[in-house]
């Protein structure tokens, strides 16, 4: 089975943790203890191949520079997040490519693009036009979430799954994550 | 909580009509109705005000959720009547510590008062006869006053500091104190004395200064000579200074609101971890050549291991993550001069702290670590934002639900330890200063890795060809604002005392130039500290007299601007500079720049801004006095050796001027000496070419004599 390490990112208060929340506890949980090894492993199939994500949530370690720069390095695929209904959350993301590829070394990142809180339209500060043309300038695909009432929660690991399936450099950089 | 009706000291199981006394608003993420921890919980009545825990997670905490009231009623059952906590539970740190979630510590303390008043309709006296005298020791009323007593003692002496930082939690004990004297109840008064409640002044200020840490233990302030233990232990300090100042609330604000606004002490925590992930990168990227840059990344390393073995976590986590940070990773000419066992050694740091399995090596070594160890506060936090978006403040609308409580407990319990732990440093606070200072500095990430890339441009083959520069850049850490001008200023005059106090041996306001130079190479990339007064009281009245003949300017060394203190920045005319003066500003500070334009060559005789020259090397180290002695700056901090500093100051004015004259005389006499070792020197080659042709002639004749003799 073949294991992804995505990483979640966004400035705070965005919903990083809902998602992940959200996404990890499909699964049933007993209890919610954020400090145990696998509490963001999870299994899904995706195109009818099961496979593992390890899900790396920045939350709350936004601030802090240089560990951003350790999770980046660690990750392989990338959910990049910011909030419909915070202008300057869309703003804050719109470096965040260059940021990765800085990091990595790489050109080709998979990535995919959220707008979270998408239950709360008529608070909506970013149209989905802004977060569609900014993938389209990043070249990865684009979706608008609601953790909060569960719309595309599943589809975007989903996608991620996929988007790091296509990516060239993939074994290569498995290789490079493990060893 | 008047309808608190009847409590049988052993039964729980009651009936309560009334709401909890507190009311904290519902937690803010909502929760799917598919959450299973949820769904599978018994409900067998929605009007209870207990639920039972089936598997406790902490030893003695089996409350599953309850209102408010029961839970209080709760602690004091925790106490048995001679005042010994039973069975060892843990309910009563775990309430104490996480009731501030819930409940503010006022109306937790009201809760006992209406307890204590009420306990003659709630508790049934089962003794025949009964006056419920406080002298009845046999009495159930009494008792479990008695063991309101103690509930509240135990908090007392557990949790002082709560109690001296909320002056409205002490007027509520102090009428419980009167109730029980009112009754005649003297002994259990002694119980809740908080005459002995520690300060905590430190916890309330940004930065106090501890007399007891002056230690003078002797160390050298120049990078170059500290050793890496010096460094890694005050790098400690300066952490556990910084991190057990902040509270409880201020973890609780941002676990809620996942933001640092009204949040300064958390903000400078991750500020100074951010600054010392960033000297890190610019001590290394101020050295022009691989093998010196290879050597701070050296030094580092080794500073990383000390921290290891101080088990001071966050500062690794900082040193680490500066090292491995991007741009300095991508160095390979710097990479291929540090020797395997050191990035061996990096590596191995680098699992340590690395986020996968969910930071499982970390979260290992750290709970085998006993005593002083200093958590990675970004690791932690996240656990806290986790657990609060995870799972619901209430169940039932009302019920606090408790698991969540002993959950949340058992990181912040880690967090707040610090504050009851003293540091097994001694630190030498002038190095502390200087430190401080140095990683005050902010550079944007971008402006970082220009550097990088100007230090061992990119192999356009190799690399990827991510444009330097973007478009907008938007600064992640933007929560992250630099300290208020009033810090830096008290930063900046606790370096220069300290770098006084150690390196002018004879007191009279120098230090040479060299020293100066030195101690520069802390703060690389700075060529001039200006921090100047800004008499901010009057800068409306006065705005007008403080006109500048400013001009666009492009500075070639990191400059800041006078009136914000911040960094000038881009790479051509970053700022604005006064002809007259020489100050530097940002654009839209000029305007606001409230200091009188005095110019150069009058600044000898001007008494409030004094510069020391640095001899011909022209490098001023500019800084300025508050006019105000009186004045405390708006975190409390006392200026009390200013007088001192300022005399000195007049002093280095007056000696300075003496130099100058001295210094023309010599130049005049080095002149003079100068045109007689031309003299000498050309005495000197016509007497070499005497001696050589003499020489040469002795040579040649003796060459002739040998020819006759043959």
């Amino acid at each position: 089975m073949r294991e992804y390490k995505v990483v979640v990112l966004g400035s705070g208060g965005v919903g990083k943790s809902a998602l992940t929340v959200k996404f990890v506890s499909g699964t049933f949980m007993e209890k919610y203890d954020p400090t145990i090894e696998d509490f963001y492993r999870k299994e899904i199939e995706v195109d009818s191949a099961p496979s593992v994500l390890e899900i790396l949530d920045t939350a709350g370690t936004e601030q802090f520079a240089s560990m951003r720069d350790l999770y980046i390095k660690n990750g392989q695929g990338f959910v990049i997040v910011y909030s419909i209904t915070s202008l300057q959350t869309f703003q804050d993301i719109k470096t965040m490519k260059e940021q990765i590829q800085r990091v990595k070394g790489i050109d080709d990142i998979p990535m995919i693009l959220v707008g979270n809180k998408a239950d709360l339209d008529h608070q909506r500060e970013v149209p989905s036009s802004e977060g569609a043309s900014l993938s389209l300038a990043w070249g990865c695909p684009f979706t608008e979430t609601s953790a909060k009432v569960t719309q595309n929660v599943n589809e975007v690991f989903i996608e991620i799954v996929r988007e790091m399936n296509t990516s060239p450099v993939k074994e290569k950089k498995g290789c490079c994550v493990i060893v | 909580m008047d309808d608190f009706t009847h409590y049988s000291s052993k039964s729980f199981y009651l009936v309560l009509s009334a709401e909890a006394g507190c009311c904290q608003p519902e937690c803010t993420s909502n929760l799917p109705k598919s959450m299973p921890a949820e769904e599978v919980m018994p409900v067998i009545q929605s009007n209870l005000d207990y639920m039972e825990e089936d598997k406790p997670l902490i030893p003695g905490v089996t409350v599953r959720a309850a209102t408010a009231d029961k839970l209080v009623h709760i602690c004091i059952e925790s106490f048995s009547k001679e005042g010994d906590l039973i069975e060892d539970t843990e309910y009563p740190n775990v309430m104490y510590l996480m009731h501030a979630w819930f409940i503010s510590s006022e109306d937790l303390a009201e809760t006992f008062i209406d307890l204590y008043q009420n306990c003659h309709e709630t508790i049934e006296c089962t003794k025949d006869v009964c006056d419920h005298l406080p002298s009845d020791a046999e009495c159930e009323i009494q008792i479990y006053k008695a063991k309101i007593c103690y509930a509240v003692r135990y908090w007392i002496t557990h949790f002082p500091v709560h109690f001296d930082l909320d002056n409205r939690l002490k007027t509520v004990v102090k009428r419980l104190g009167s109730l029980l004297l009112s009754e005649g109840n003297t002994s259990f008064k002694e119980l809740i004395d908080l005459s002995k409640v520690p300060s905590y002044d430190w916890m309330r200020n940004m930065s106090v200064r501890s007399s007891a840490m002056r230690h003078n233990r002797k160390v050298s302030l120049v990078f170059n000579h500290l050793e890496p233990l010096e460094l890694a232990e005050h790098l400690t300090f300066l952490e556990y200074k910084a991190f057990r100042r902040i509270y409880f609330t201020d973890f609780k604000n941002y676990a809620i609101t996942a933001s640092l606004k009204d949040n300064a002490k958390l903000e400078r925590s991750i500020a100074l971890f951010n600054g010392l992930s960033q000297w890190i990168q610019c001590m290394v990227l101020s050295k022009t050549t691989p093998q010196q840059r290879a050597d701070v990344i050296v030094k580092f390393v080794n500073v990383a291991k000390k921290l290891r073995i101080l088990q001071n976590f966050n500062t690794l986590m900082s040193v680490v993550g500066g090292l491995t940070h991007s741009a300095l990773a991508r160095l390979s000419k710097t990479n291929a001069c540090i020797p395997s066992e050191t990035q061996k050694t990096l590596m191995e740091f680098t699992e340590l702290l690395s986020s996968s399995n969910n930071f499982s090596n970390y979260r290992k070594v750290f709970n085998q670590c006993t005593h002083f160890k200093i958590p990675i506060l970004g690791v932690h936090l996240k656990d806290l934002i986790l657990l609060h978006t995870a799972v619901p403040d209430k169940i039932e609308g009302k019920l606090i639900n408790f698991r969540k409580m002993a959950q949340l407990s058992q990181t912040l319990r880690e967090l707040t330890k610090l504050q009851k732990e003293s540091i097994p440093v001694c630190a030498n606070m002038d190095l502390v200063n200087t430190l401080r200072l140095s990683l005050d500095l902010h550079y944007t990430e971008d402006e970082i890795y220009e550097l990088s890339l100007a230090r061992e441009p990119r192999n356009s083959l190799s690399s990827p060809s991510t444009p330097t520069k973007p478009v907008v850049f938007a600064d992640w850490l933007a929560g992250v604002s630099p300290p208020d001008p009033n810090t830096i200023n008290k930063h900046v005059y606790d370096m220069v005392e300290a770098v006084f106090k150690n390196y002018d041996h004879d007191r009279d306001g120098f230090i040479s130039h060299a020293e100066f130079e030195a101690i520069a190479g802390n703060f690389p990339f700075i060529d001039s500290f200006s921090v100047l007064d800004a008499d901010q009281a009057n800068c409306h009245a006065l705005r007008n007299s403080f006109k500048h003949d400013f001009h666009e300017t492009t500075y070639f060394k990191p400059t800041f601007c006078i009136h914000c203190t911040g960094l000038l920045w881009g790479l051509i005319k970053q700022g604005w500079k006064c002809k007259d003066c020489g100050i530097n500003a940002h654009k839209h500070c000029k305007d606001l720049v409230v200091m009188e334009c005095r110019s150069k060559q009058h600044a000898g005789c001007n008494r409030r801004t004094d510069s020391v020259s640095n001899g011909p090397g022209h490098q001023d180290l500019t800084y300025s006095t508050k006019t105000d002695y009186g004045q405390m700056n708006g975190e409390g901090e006392f200026y009390d050796e200013h007088n001192t500093l300022y005399t000195r100051l007049l002093k280095t004015e007056e000696a300075r001027d003496k130099l100058k004259e001295e210094n023309e005389k010599l130049r005049k006499k080095l002149i003079a000496k100068d045109e007689k070792i031309k003299l000498l020197k050309s005495q000197m080659g016509s007497i070499r070419n005497n001696t050589l042709t003499y020489i040469l002639e002795q040579m040649d004749s003796l060459k002739s004599q040998r020819h006759t003799e043959v």
